[in-house]
């Protein structure tokens, strides 16, 4: 029995007589009368009823006890229980809605009492409401309550500093120990996506993890290079990064385990060097969920196992001058002092008092409060500390970001002579008595300024990092939001040459300085921002409205990093669309600068459109795209869960019945199978084809391609670097072969496709399929899917290879045509589905029709009584659900059949993110395919028709012609 | 140069900058790079500007010049310009050239046209496939396209 059953029963008989025994009698002094009150049913304890009848009984105390038990029941029957109310007593047709609230619709006879009772009911329900009334609203809204109140709601999902300003525009989302913005409230899909191809899209990705790396240069490359391959791409050793230049990017291995276990992308940055020191800061921004797998796997390679708990960075920078003693705390663990600061300003414009910052809530989401946050090592003198939640980051997308970045910032002025002779606590006037930094920074300046006369962020190199000083935005705050506009002349002045070695060099090295790098000036500017109130006090005082605040105060001027982010980079169309910029900014100073982003007239997005930004750029997306990485894996597991008790809320009879169209899987792919049962096919065709070269020569010379195989197999056994575990996918991520793959998914001659001259490719034959398999054994082809007529693909669409017959009729009728059909299949589940419910609701009557029975105490047989009842029914209930996983109507139990071959057409691999796409103009997905399959594939196709494959939603019987591309 | 593409965008005012091996030879290994074009550097648009691409069909392309210079015509693009620029680069000169000649054409001698040509610099990124340390410079190049603007417009009266 339920918890609130039992309550409700022990209230309803709380009225009811103790006992209805008569206790005096000397006969029964055993059994029941240790029981308080009825109980029902059989009990296990002490419920024994005795077995042998009493010899003889006294007729007076016989009549006594019968007496007893009349009056008890008389008094039961005459007393009401449970809810006291009138209605209670009417007969059901004669209820009506609301007769406790309005006495009136009770009949005359019933009313008095009614409103006796109403009253009563009042008086005790207004003394109860009374109790747990909340403080005033005013009281609840003052800043330190308020602020109590924030802090004990982000506990458990942390809250970015634009958290406010987000959860009265978005869907919020509570995600990876965060509070995210999913998607706005408004509707604003295609206005986001303009934003984007012609304006400006923000972002707020400060949940993005940044990992500090400290050390020799040497010995951080050395210790991540095992994390790396140089096969999948630039890694953490590339020239240009490495200079501090460009950002760069990579793809994360298990230590020394390339091709089988990865981790998931990260993006880098390393701080330029300073002259004479080979100390390096390096510093790794991952994905929160990617965090929890990366982050021990550095400390194991860079052998730090040692947790600092008072954090002391080492001063990178000899030429620094030593920070001035009272700018930061010196000691305290940044655990425990700094997100405090932190929460103070994520309470952003309700921020009033000048106050010291109340310290209540540590930790970031994806951290204990108490868990240390670096980590060094004697051996390599490597120190990593965690940097989560501590540097702000904002995505700007879209060709005019820079226009919205020099409309909103403005680098940074000099003090006056006059502060700087006097010794301050901040970090701005140390800064302007250093001479060399003052040229840089007008170095820096001068690049920004350039950037106005660039029409497209796409025109400056990919990754070019610049370092800056910028005033606070908040003091030039325009009075309306408006949109920034590049406003470019055609004629090339005098800026001309200095644009051109932006556009063709980047930012020169010495310009990607920036003291944002340095944690004394972090956080001395973080603890000595001024608050909203100062600002609009200088406001007030301002004697134009709107114009900008002057003098500047010495608090206000920020290190800044902008990193140029790079568009759509593969395939031959589109490129650099969506490229933009990041912002970095220290700690606490989000909202100042996300307001003026936004009076700039930029598009606000959220998780949503960073999804539909990487479609559109054809690049994966973390998460969801990396099924062979644990996050990837928790990921899919997540969703499947989302999608299916989606599923199941919707009504029974309006469900998809996946199993009548055919889908085996429609809320998770099971790509391990897949790459399975595809070795297995490929296995067995070169079976046959073996069988068939021995039987005669006409299989000549696909047996000795075979027999290439075999030698290419044996070498590469020989050779190969390492044997991919025997459980387990990769995703194909060798850039070579990806290379390869790609020029034979083109068809060979085809319009528009003139320029394509593969030249010093292998073209696709056996051999050369042959060749590149063994090396990818299971592995998984990250692939791009266009439609080629209607159609809009589905998230979990499958990928199938078309016959030999539809090629034929699709060739006859021209792309124009639909694509087959798939014949409806038979749910020979359904049977079950509805035998298995009916059998529940057998079970579940069974203790219904018992329950009176078991009210009698003499139950001979002691069959069923409630609570083993109740239990049944439960255990009933447990078999039904736990039997649901496997039968729930449409959804294919378990041990799925085989899913290469469920359907008609052979299935390929499944859509992970598809989409009607605006730029395209047509439906667009982006998939995985078995490598295998995909080679087999475009084998068995005519060159003109190579790359078409059948793409079929999951709820739908409809093949649709597209068309595979592999983009590197 | 291992991979000829041809960038370009098919949603953007802009053309298509297929050259004709206008690339100087530099002395590169043809396995170790890729080569990646940037967009060519775009001018300010006004409503009146024509940016001709070879993805776009032509008809298509000439029948928005066509409503860009009828009169009166609503929507976004608006109508009744007196005069409207078409740009073409590279490959596109062609198409640009024929459109301006269409348009003439079937506006019985209305029309009269101004060309100009010009030359347009185009930036390659060649991006090492292997990241090497010592060799993994990406090189930044220059090359120049030629390229047409021609001004059809209405002769004042």
């Amino acid at each position: 029995m339920s918890g609130a059953k039992q309550r409700m029963r022990e209230k309803k008989l709380s009225k009811q007589p103790a006992s209805v025994q008569y206790s005096s009698s000397p006969l029964n002094s055993g059994g029941p009368t240790d029981r308080g009150g009825w109980v029902r049913g059989h009990q296990k304890d002490g419920g024994g009823y005795e077995v042998e009848l009493p010899k003889y009984i006294t007729a007076t105390s016989f009549a006594a006890a019968r007496a007893a038990e009349v009056d008890a029941m008389l008094k039961a029957v005459t007393k009401a229980t449970g809810s006291c109310h009138v209605f209670g007593a009417m007969p059901r047709h004669m209820r009506r809605r609301a007769m406790s609230h309005n006495t009136k619709r009770l009949p005359c006879r019933l009313r008095e009492v009614a409103n006796r009772m109403r009253e009563k009911g009042l008086k005790a329900g207004g003394k109860k409401k009374e109790q747990p009334k909340n403080k005033s609203r005013k009281a609840r809204r003052r800043h330190g309550n308020l602020l109590l109140e924030f802090n004990r709601r982000q506990r458990k999902n942390a809250w970015l500093e634009t958290h406010i300003w987000h959860a009265k525009r978005f869907h919020m989302q509570k995600k990876w120990g965060y509070c995210l913005g999913d998607r706005p409230t408004t509707k604003c899909y295609r206005a986001c996506y303009r934003a984007m191809s012609n304006h400006c899209l923000l972002q707020d990705l400060s949940y993005y993890s940044c990992i500090e790396l400290q050390g020799e240069e040497d010995e951080l490359l050395a210790c991540l290079s095992q994390l790396t391959s140089k096969e999948t791409g630039p890694t953490f050793a590339a020239a240009l990064a490495l200079s501090g230049r460009r950002q760069g990017s990579a793809t994360v291995y298990r230590a020394g385990r390339y091709p089988s276990h990865p981790l998931g992308p990260v993006t880098f940055l390393w701080r330029p060097r300073t002259p004479g020191s080979s100390h390096r800061q390096l510093w790794i921004w991952a994905h929160p969920t990617l965090k929890q797998d990366l982050l021990p796997e550095l400390q194991s390679v860079c052998q730090c196992s040692e947790p600092i708990i008072p954090v002391v960075a080492p001063v990178v920078a000899p030429a620094e001058p030593p920070p001035p003693p009272a700018a930061p705390h010196p000691g305290p663990s940044q655990a425990a002092e700094t997100p405090g600061a932190k929460r103070k300003r994520s309470a952003g414009d309700n921020d009033d008092d000048g106050g010291p910052p109340e310290k209540k809530i540590v930790g970031d989401g994806t951290r204990p409060p108490s868990a240390p946050v670096s980590w060094t090592s004697k051996s390599t003198g490597i120190l990593i500390n965690d940097l989560s939640m501590e540097i702000v980051r904002y995505r700007l997308i879209g060709p005019r970001s820079h226009a919205v970045l020099t409309e909103a910032l403005e680098a940074a002025t000099d003090c006056e002579a006059l502060s700087e002779a006097q010794a301050t606590p901040l970090w701005w006037p140390e800064h302007c008595r250093d001479e060399a930094k003052m040229t840089l920074h007008r170095q820096q300046a001068q690049v920004f300024q350039t950037f106005k006369g660039i029409y497209s962020t796409g025109e400056v190199p990919s990754g070019t990092v610049l370092g800056l000083n910028v005033e606070d935005p908040r003091l030039a705050l325009p009075q309306k939001r408006s949109k920034a506009l590049s406003n470019i002349t055609p004629d090339q002045g005098t800026s001309w040459p200095r644009r051109r070695e932006l556009m063709l060099d980047g930012v020169p090295e010495h310009c990607c300085h920036s003291s944002l790098w340095d944690r004394f000036v972090r956080d001395n500017v973080t603890d000595n921002k001024l608050a909203e109130q100062e600002i609009n006090r200088m406001r007030r005082a301002v004697l134009v409205p709107g114009s900008r605040l002057s003098p500047t105060p010495l608090q206000s001027r920020v290190p800044v990093l902008l990193v140029q982010q790079p568009g759509k980079q593969v395939g031959q169309e589109m490129s650099s669309w969506g490229a933009g910029w990041d912002l970095l900014l220290p700690k606490g100073w989000g909202m100042a600068f996300w307001v003026p982003l936004v009076y700039r007239g930029v598009r606000i997005g959220g998780l949503k459109m960073s999804l539909k930004h990487s479609q559109n750029k054809g690049a994966a997306h973390f998460p969801h795209d990396y099924p062979d990485c644990p996050a990837g894996v928790r990921f899919q597991e997540e969703q499947e869960e989302q999608l299916l008790n989606k599923f199941k809320r919707r009504p029974p009879a309006k469900r998809t019945n996946y199993i009548k169209h055919g889908c085996l899987a429609p809320f998770r792919c099971p790509w391990q199978q897949l790459a399975e049962e595809w070795e297995l096919i490929a296995g067995e065709e070169a079976m046959a084809a073996a069988a068939a070269a021995a039987a005669g020569s006409g299989g000549e010379r696909r047996g000795q391609s075979r027999g290439e195989l075999a030698v290419q197999e044996v070498t590469s056994e020989g050779a190969g670097p390492v044997a991919v575990a025997q459980s387990g996918f990769s995703v194909l991520r060798n850039r070579k072969s990806l290379k390869l793959l790609s020029g034979w998914c083109r068809p060979t001659t085809s319009k528009g496709q003139r320029s394509l001259r593969a030249r010093d490719q292998a073209p696709l034959d056996a051999a050369s399929g042959a060749a590149l398999l063994p090396a990818h054994v299971r592995a998984l082809a990250w692939v791009r899917v266009s439609l080629l007529s209607k159609g809009s693909p589905e998230l979990h669409a499958q990928v199938c290879v078309a016959t030999g017959e539809d090629l034929r009729r699709l060739g006859n009728k021209g792309a124009g045509c639909g694509g087959p059909l798939e014949p409806p299949h038979k749910d020979r589940f359904k049977g079950k589905v509805k035998r298995g419910k009916k059998g529940n609701k057998k079970t579940a009557a069974a203790p219904a029709s018992e329950a009176p029975d078991a009210d009698r105490p003499p139950a001979p047989a002691g069959g069923p009584l409630d609570p083993a009842a109740a239990g049944a029914t439960s255990s009933s209930g447990a078999a039904a659900s736990s039997s649901s996983v496997g039968l729930v109507l449409g959804l294919w139990p378990e041990p799925l059949p085989s899913v290469t071959s469920h359907c008609s057409r052979v299935t390929l691999g499944w859509v992970t993110q598809g989409d009607f796409s605006l730029w395209a103009g047509c439906g667009e997905a982006l998939g995985l395919v078995s490598l295998q399959g995909l080679v087999h594939t475009l084998l068995a196709q005519p060159a003109e028709q190579r790359g078409l494959v059948l793409l079929r939603n999951p709820s739908a019987l409809h093949y649709r012609w597209a068309k595979v591309n592999v983009e590197v | 140069m291992t991979d000829a593409r041809s960038p370009g965008a098919a949603a953007l005012p802009q053309t298509q900058t297929a050259d004709p091996g206008g690339l100087p030879s530099v002395d590169m290994d043809p396995v170790e790079y890729t080569l990646r074009k940037r967009l060519p550097r775009k001018l300010p648009k006004r409503r009146n500007d024509v940016y001709v691409n070879m993805k776009t069909d032509f008809r298509a392309q000439l029948a928005r010049c066509q409503k860009l210079l009828e009169g009166g015509g609503g929507g976004g693009a608006g109508g009744g310009h007196r005069e409207i620029c078409v740009h073409g680069l590279g490959l596109a000169i062609n198409r640009a050239i024929n459109i301006a000649l269409q348009l003439q054409a079937s506006s019985q001698g209305a029309l009269q046209l101004a060309a100009n040509t010009s030359t347009v610099e185009l930036v390659d990124d060649l991006e090492p496939d292997d990241p090497d340390e010592a060799t993994g410079e990406p090189l930044t190049r220059t090359r120049n396209n030629s390229a047409i603007h021609i001004k059809v417009y209405y002769p004042s009266p």
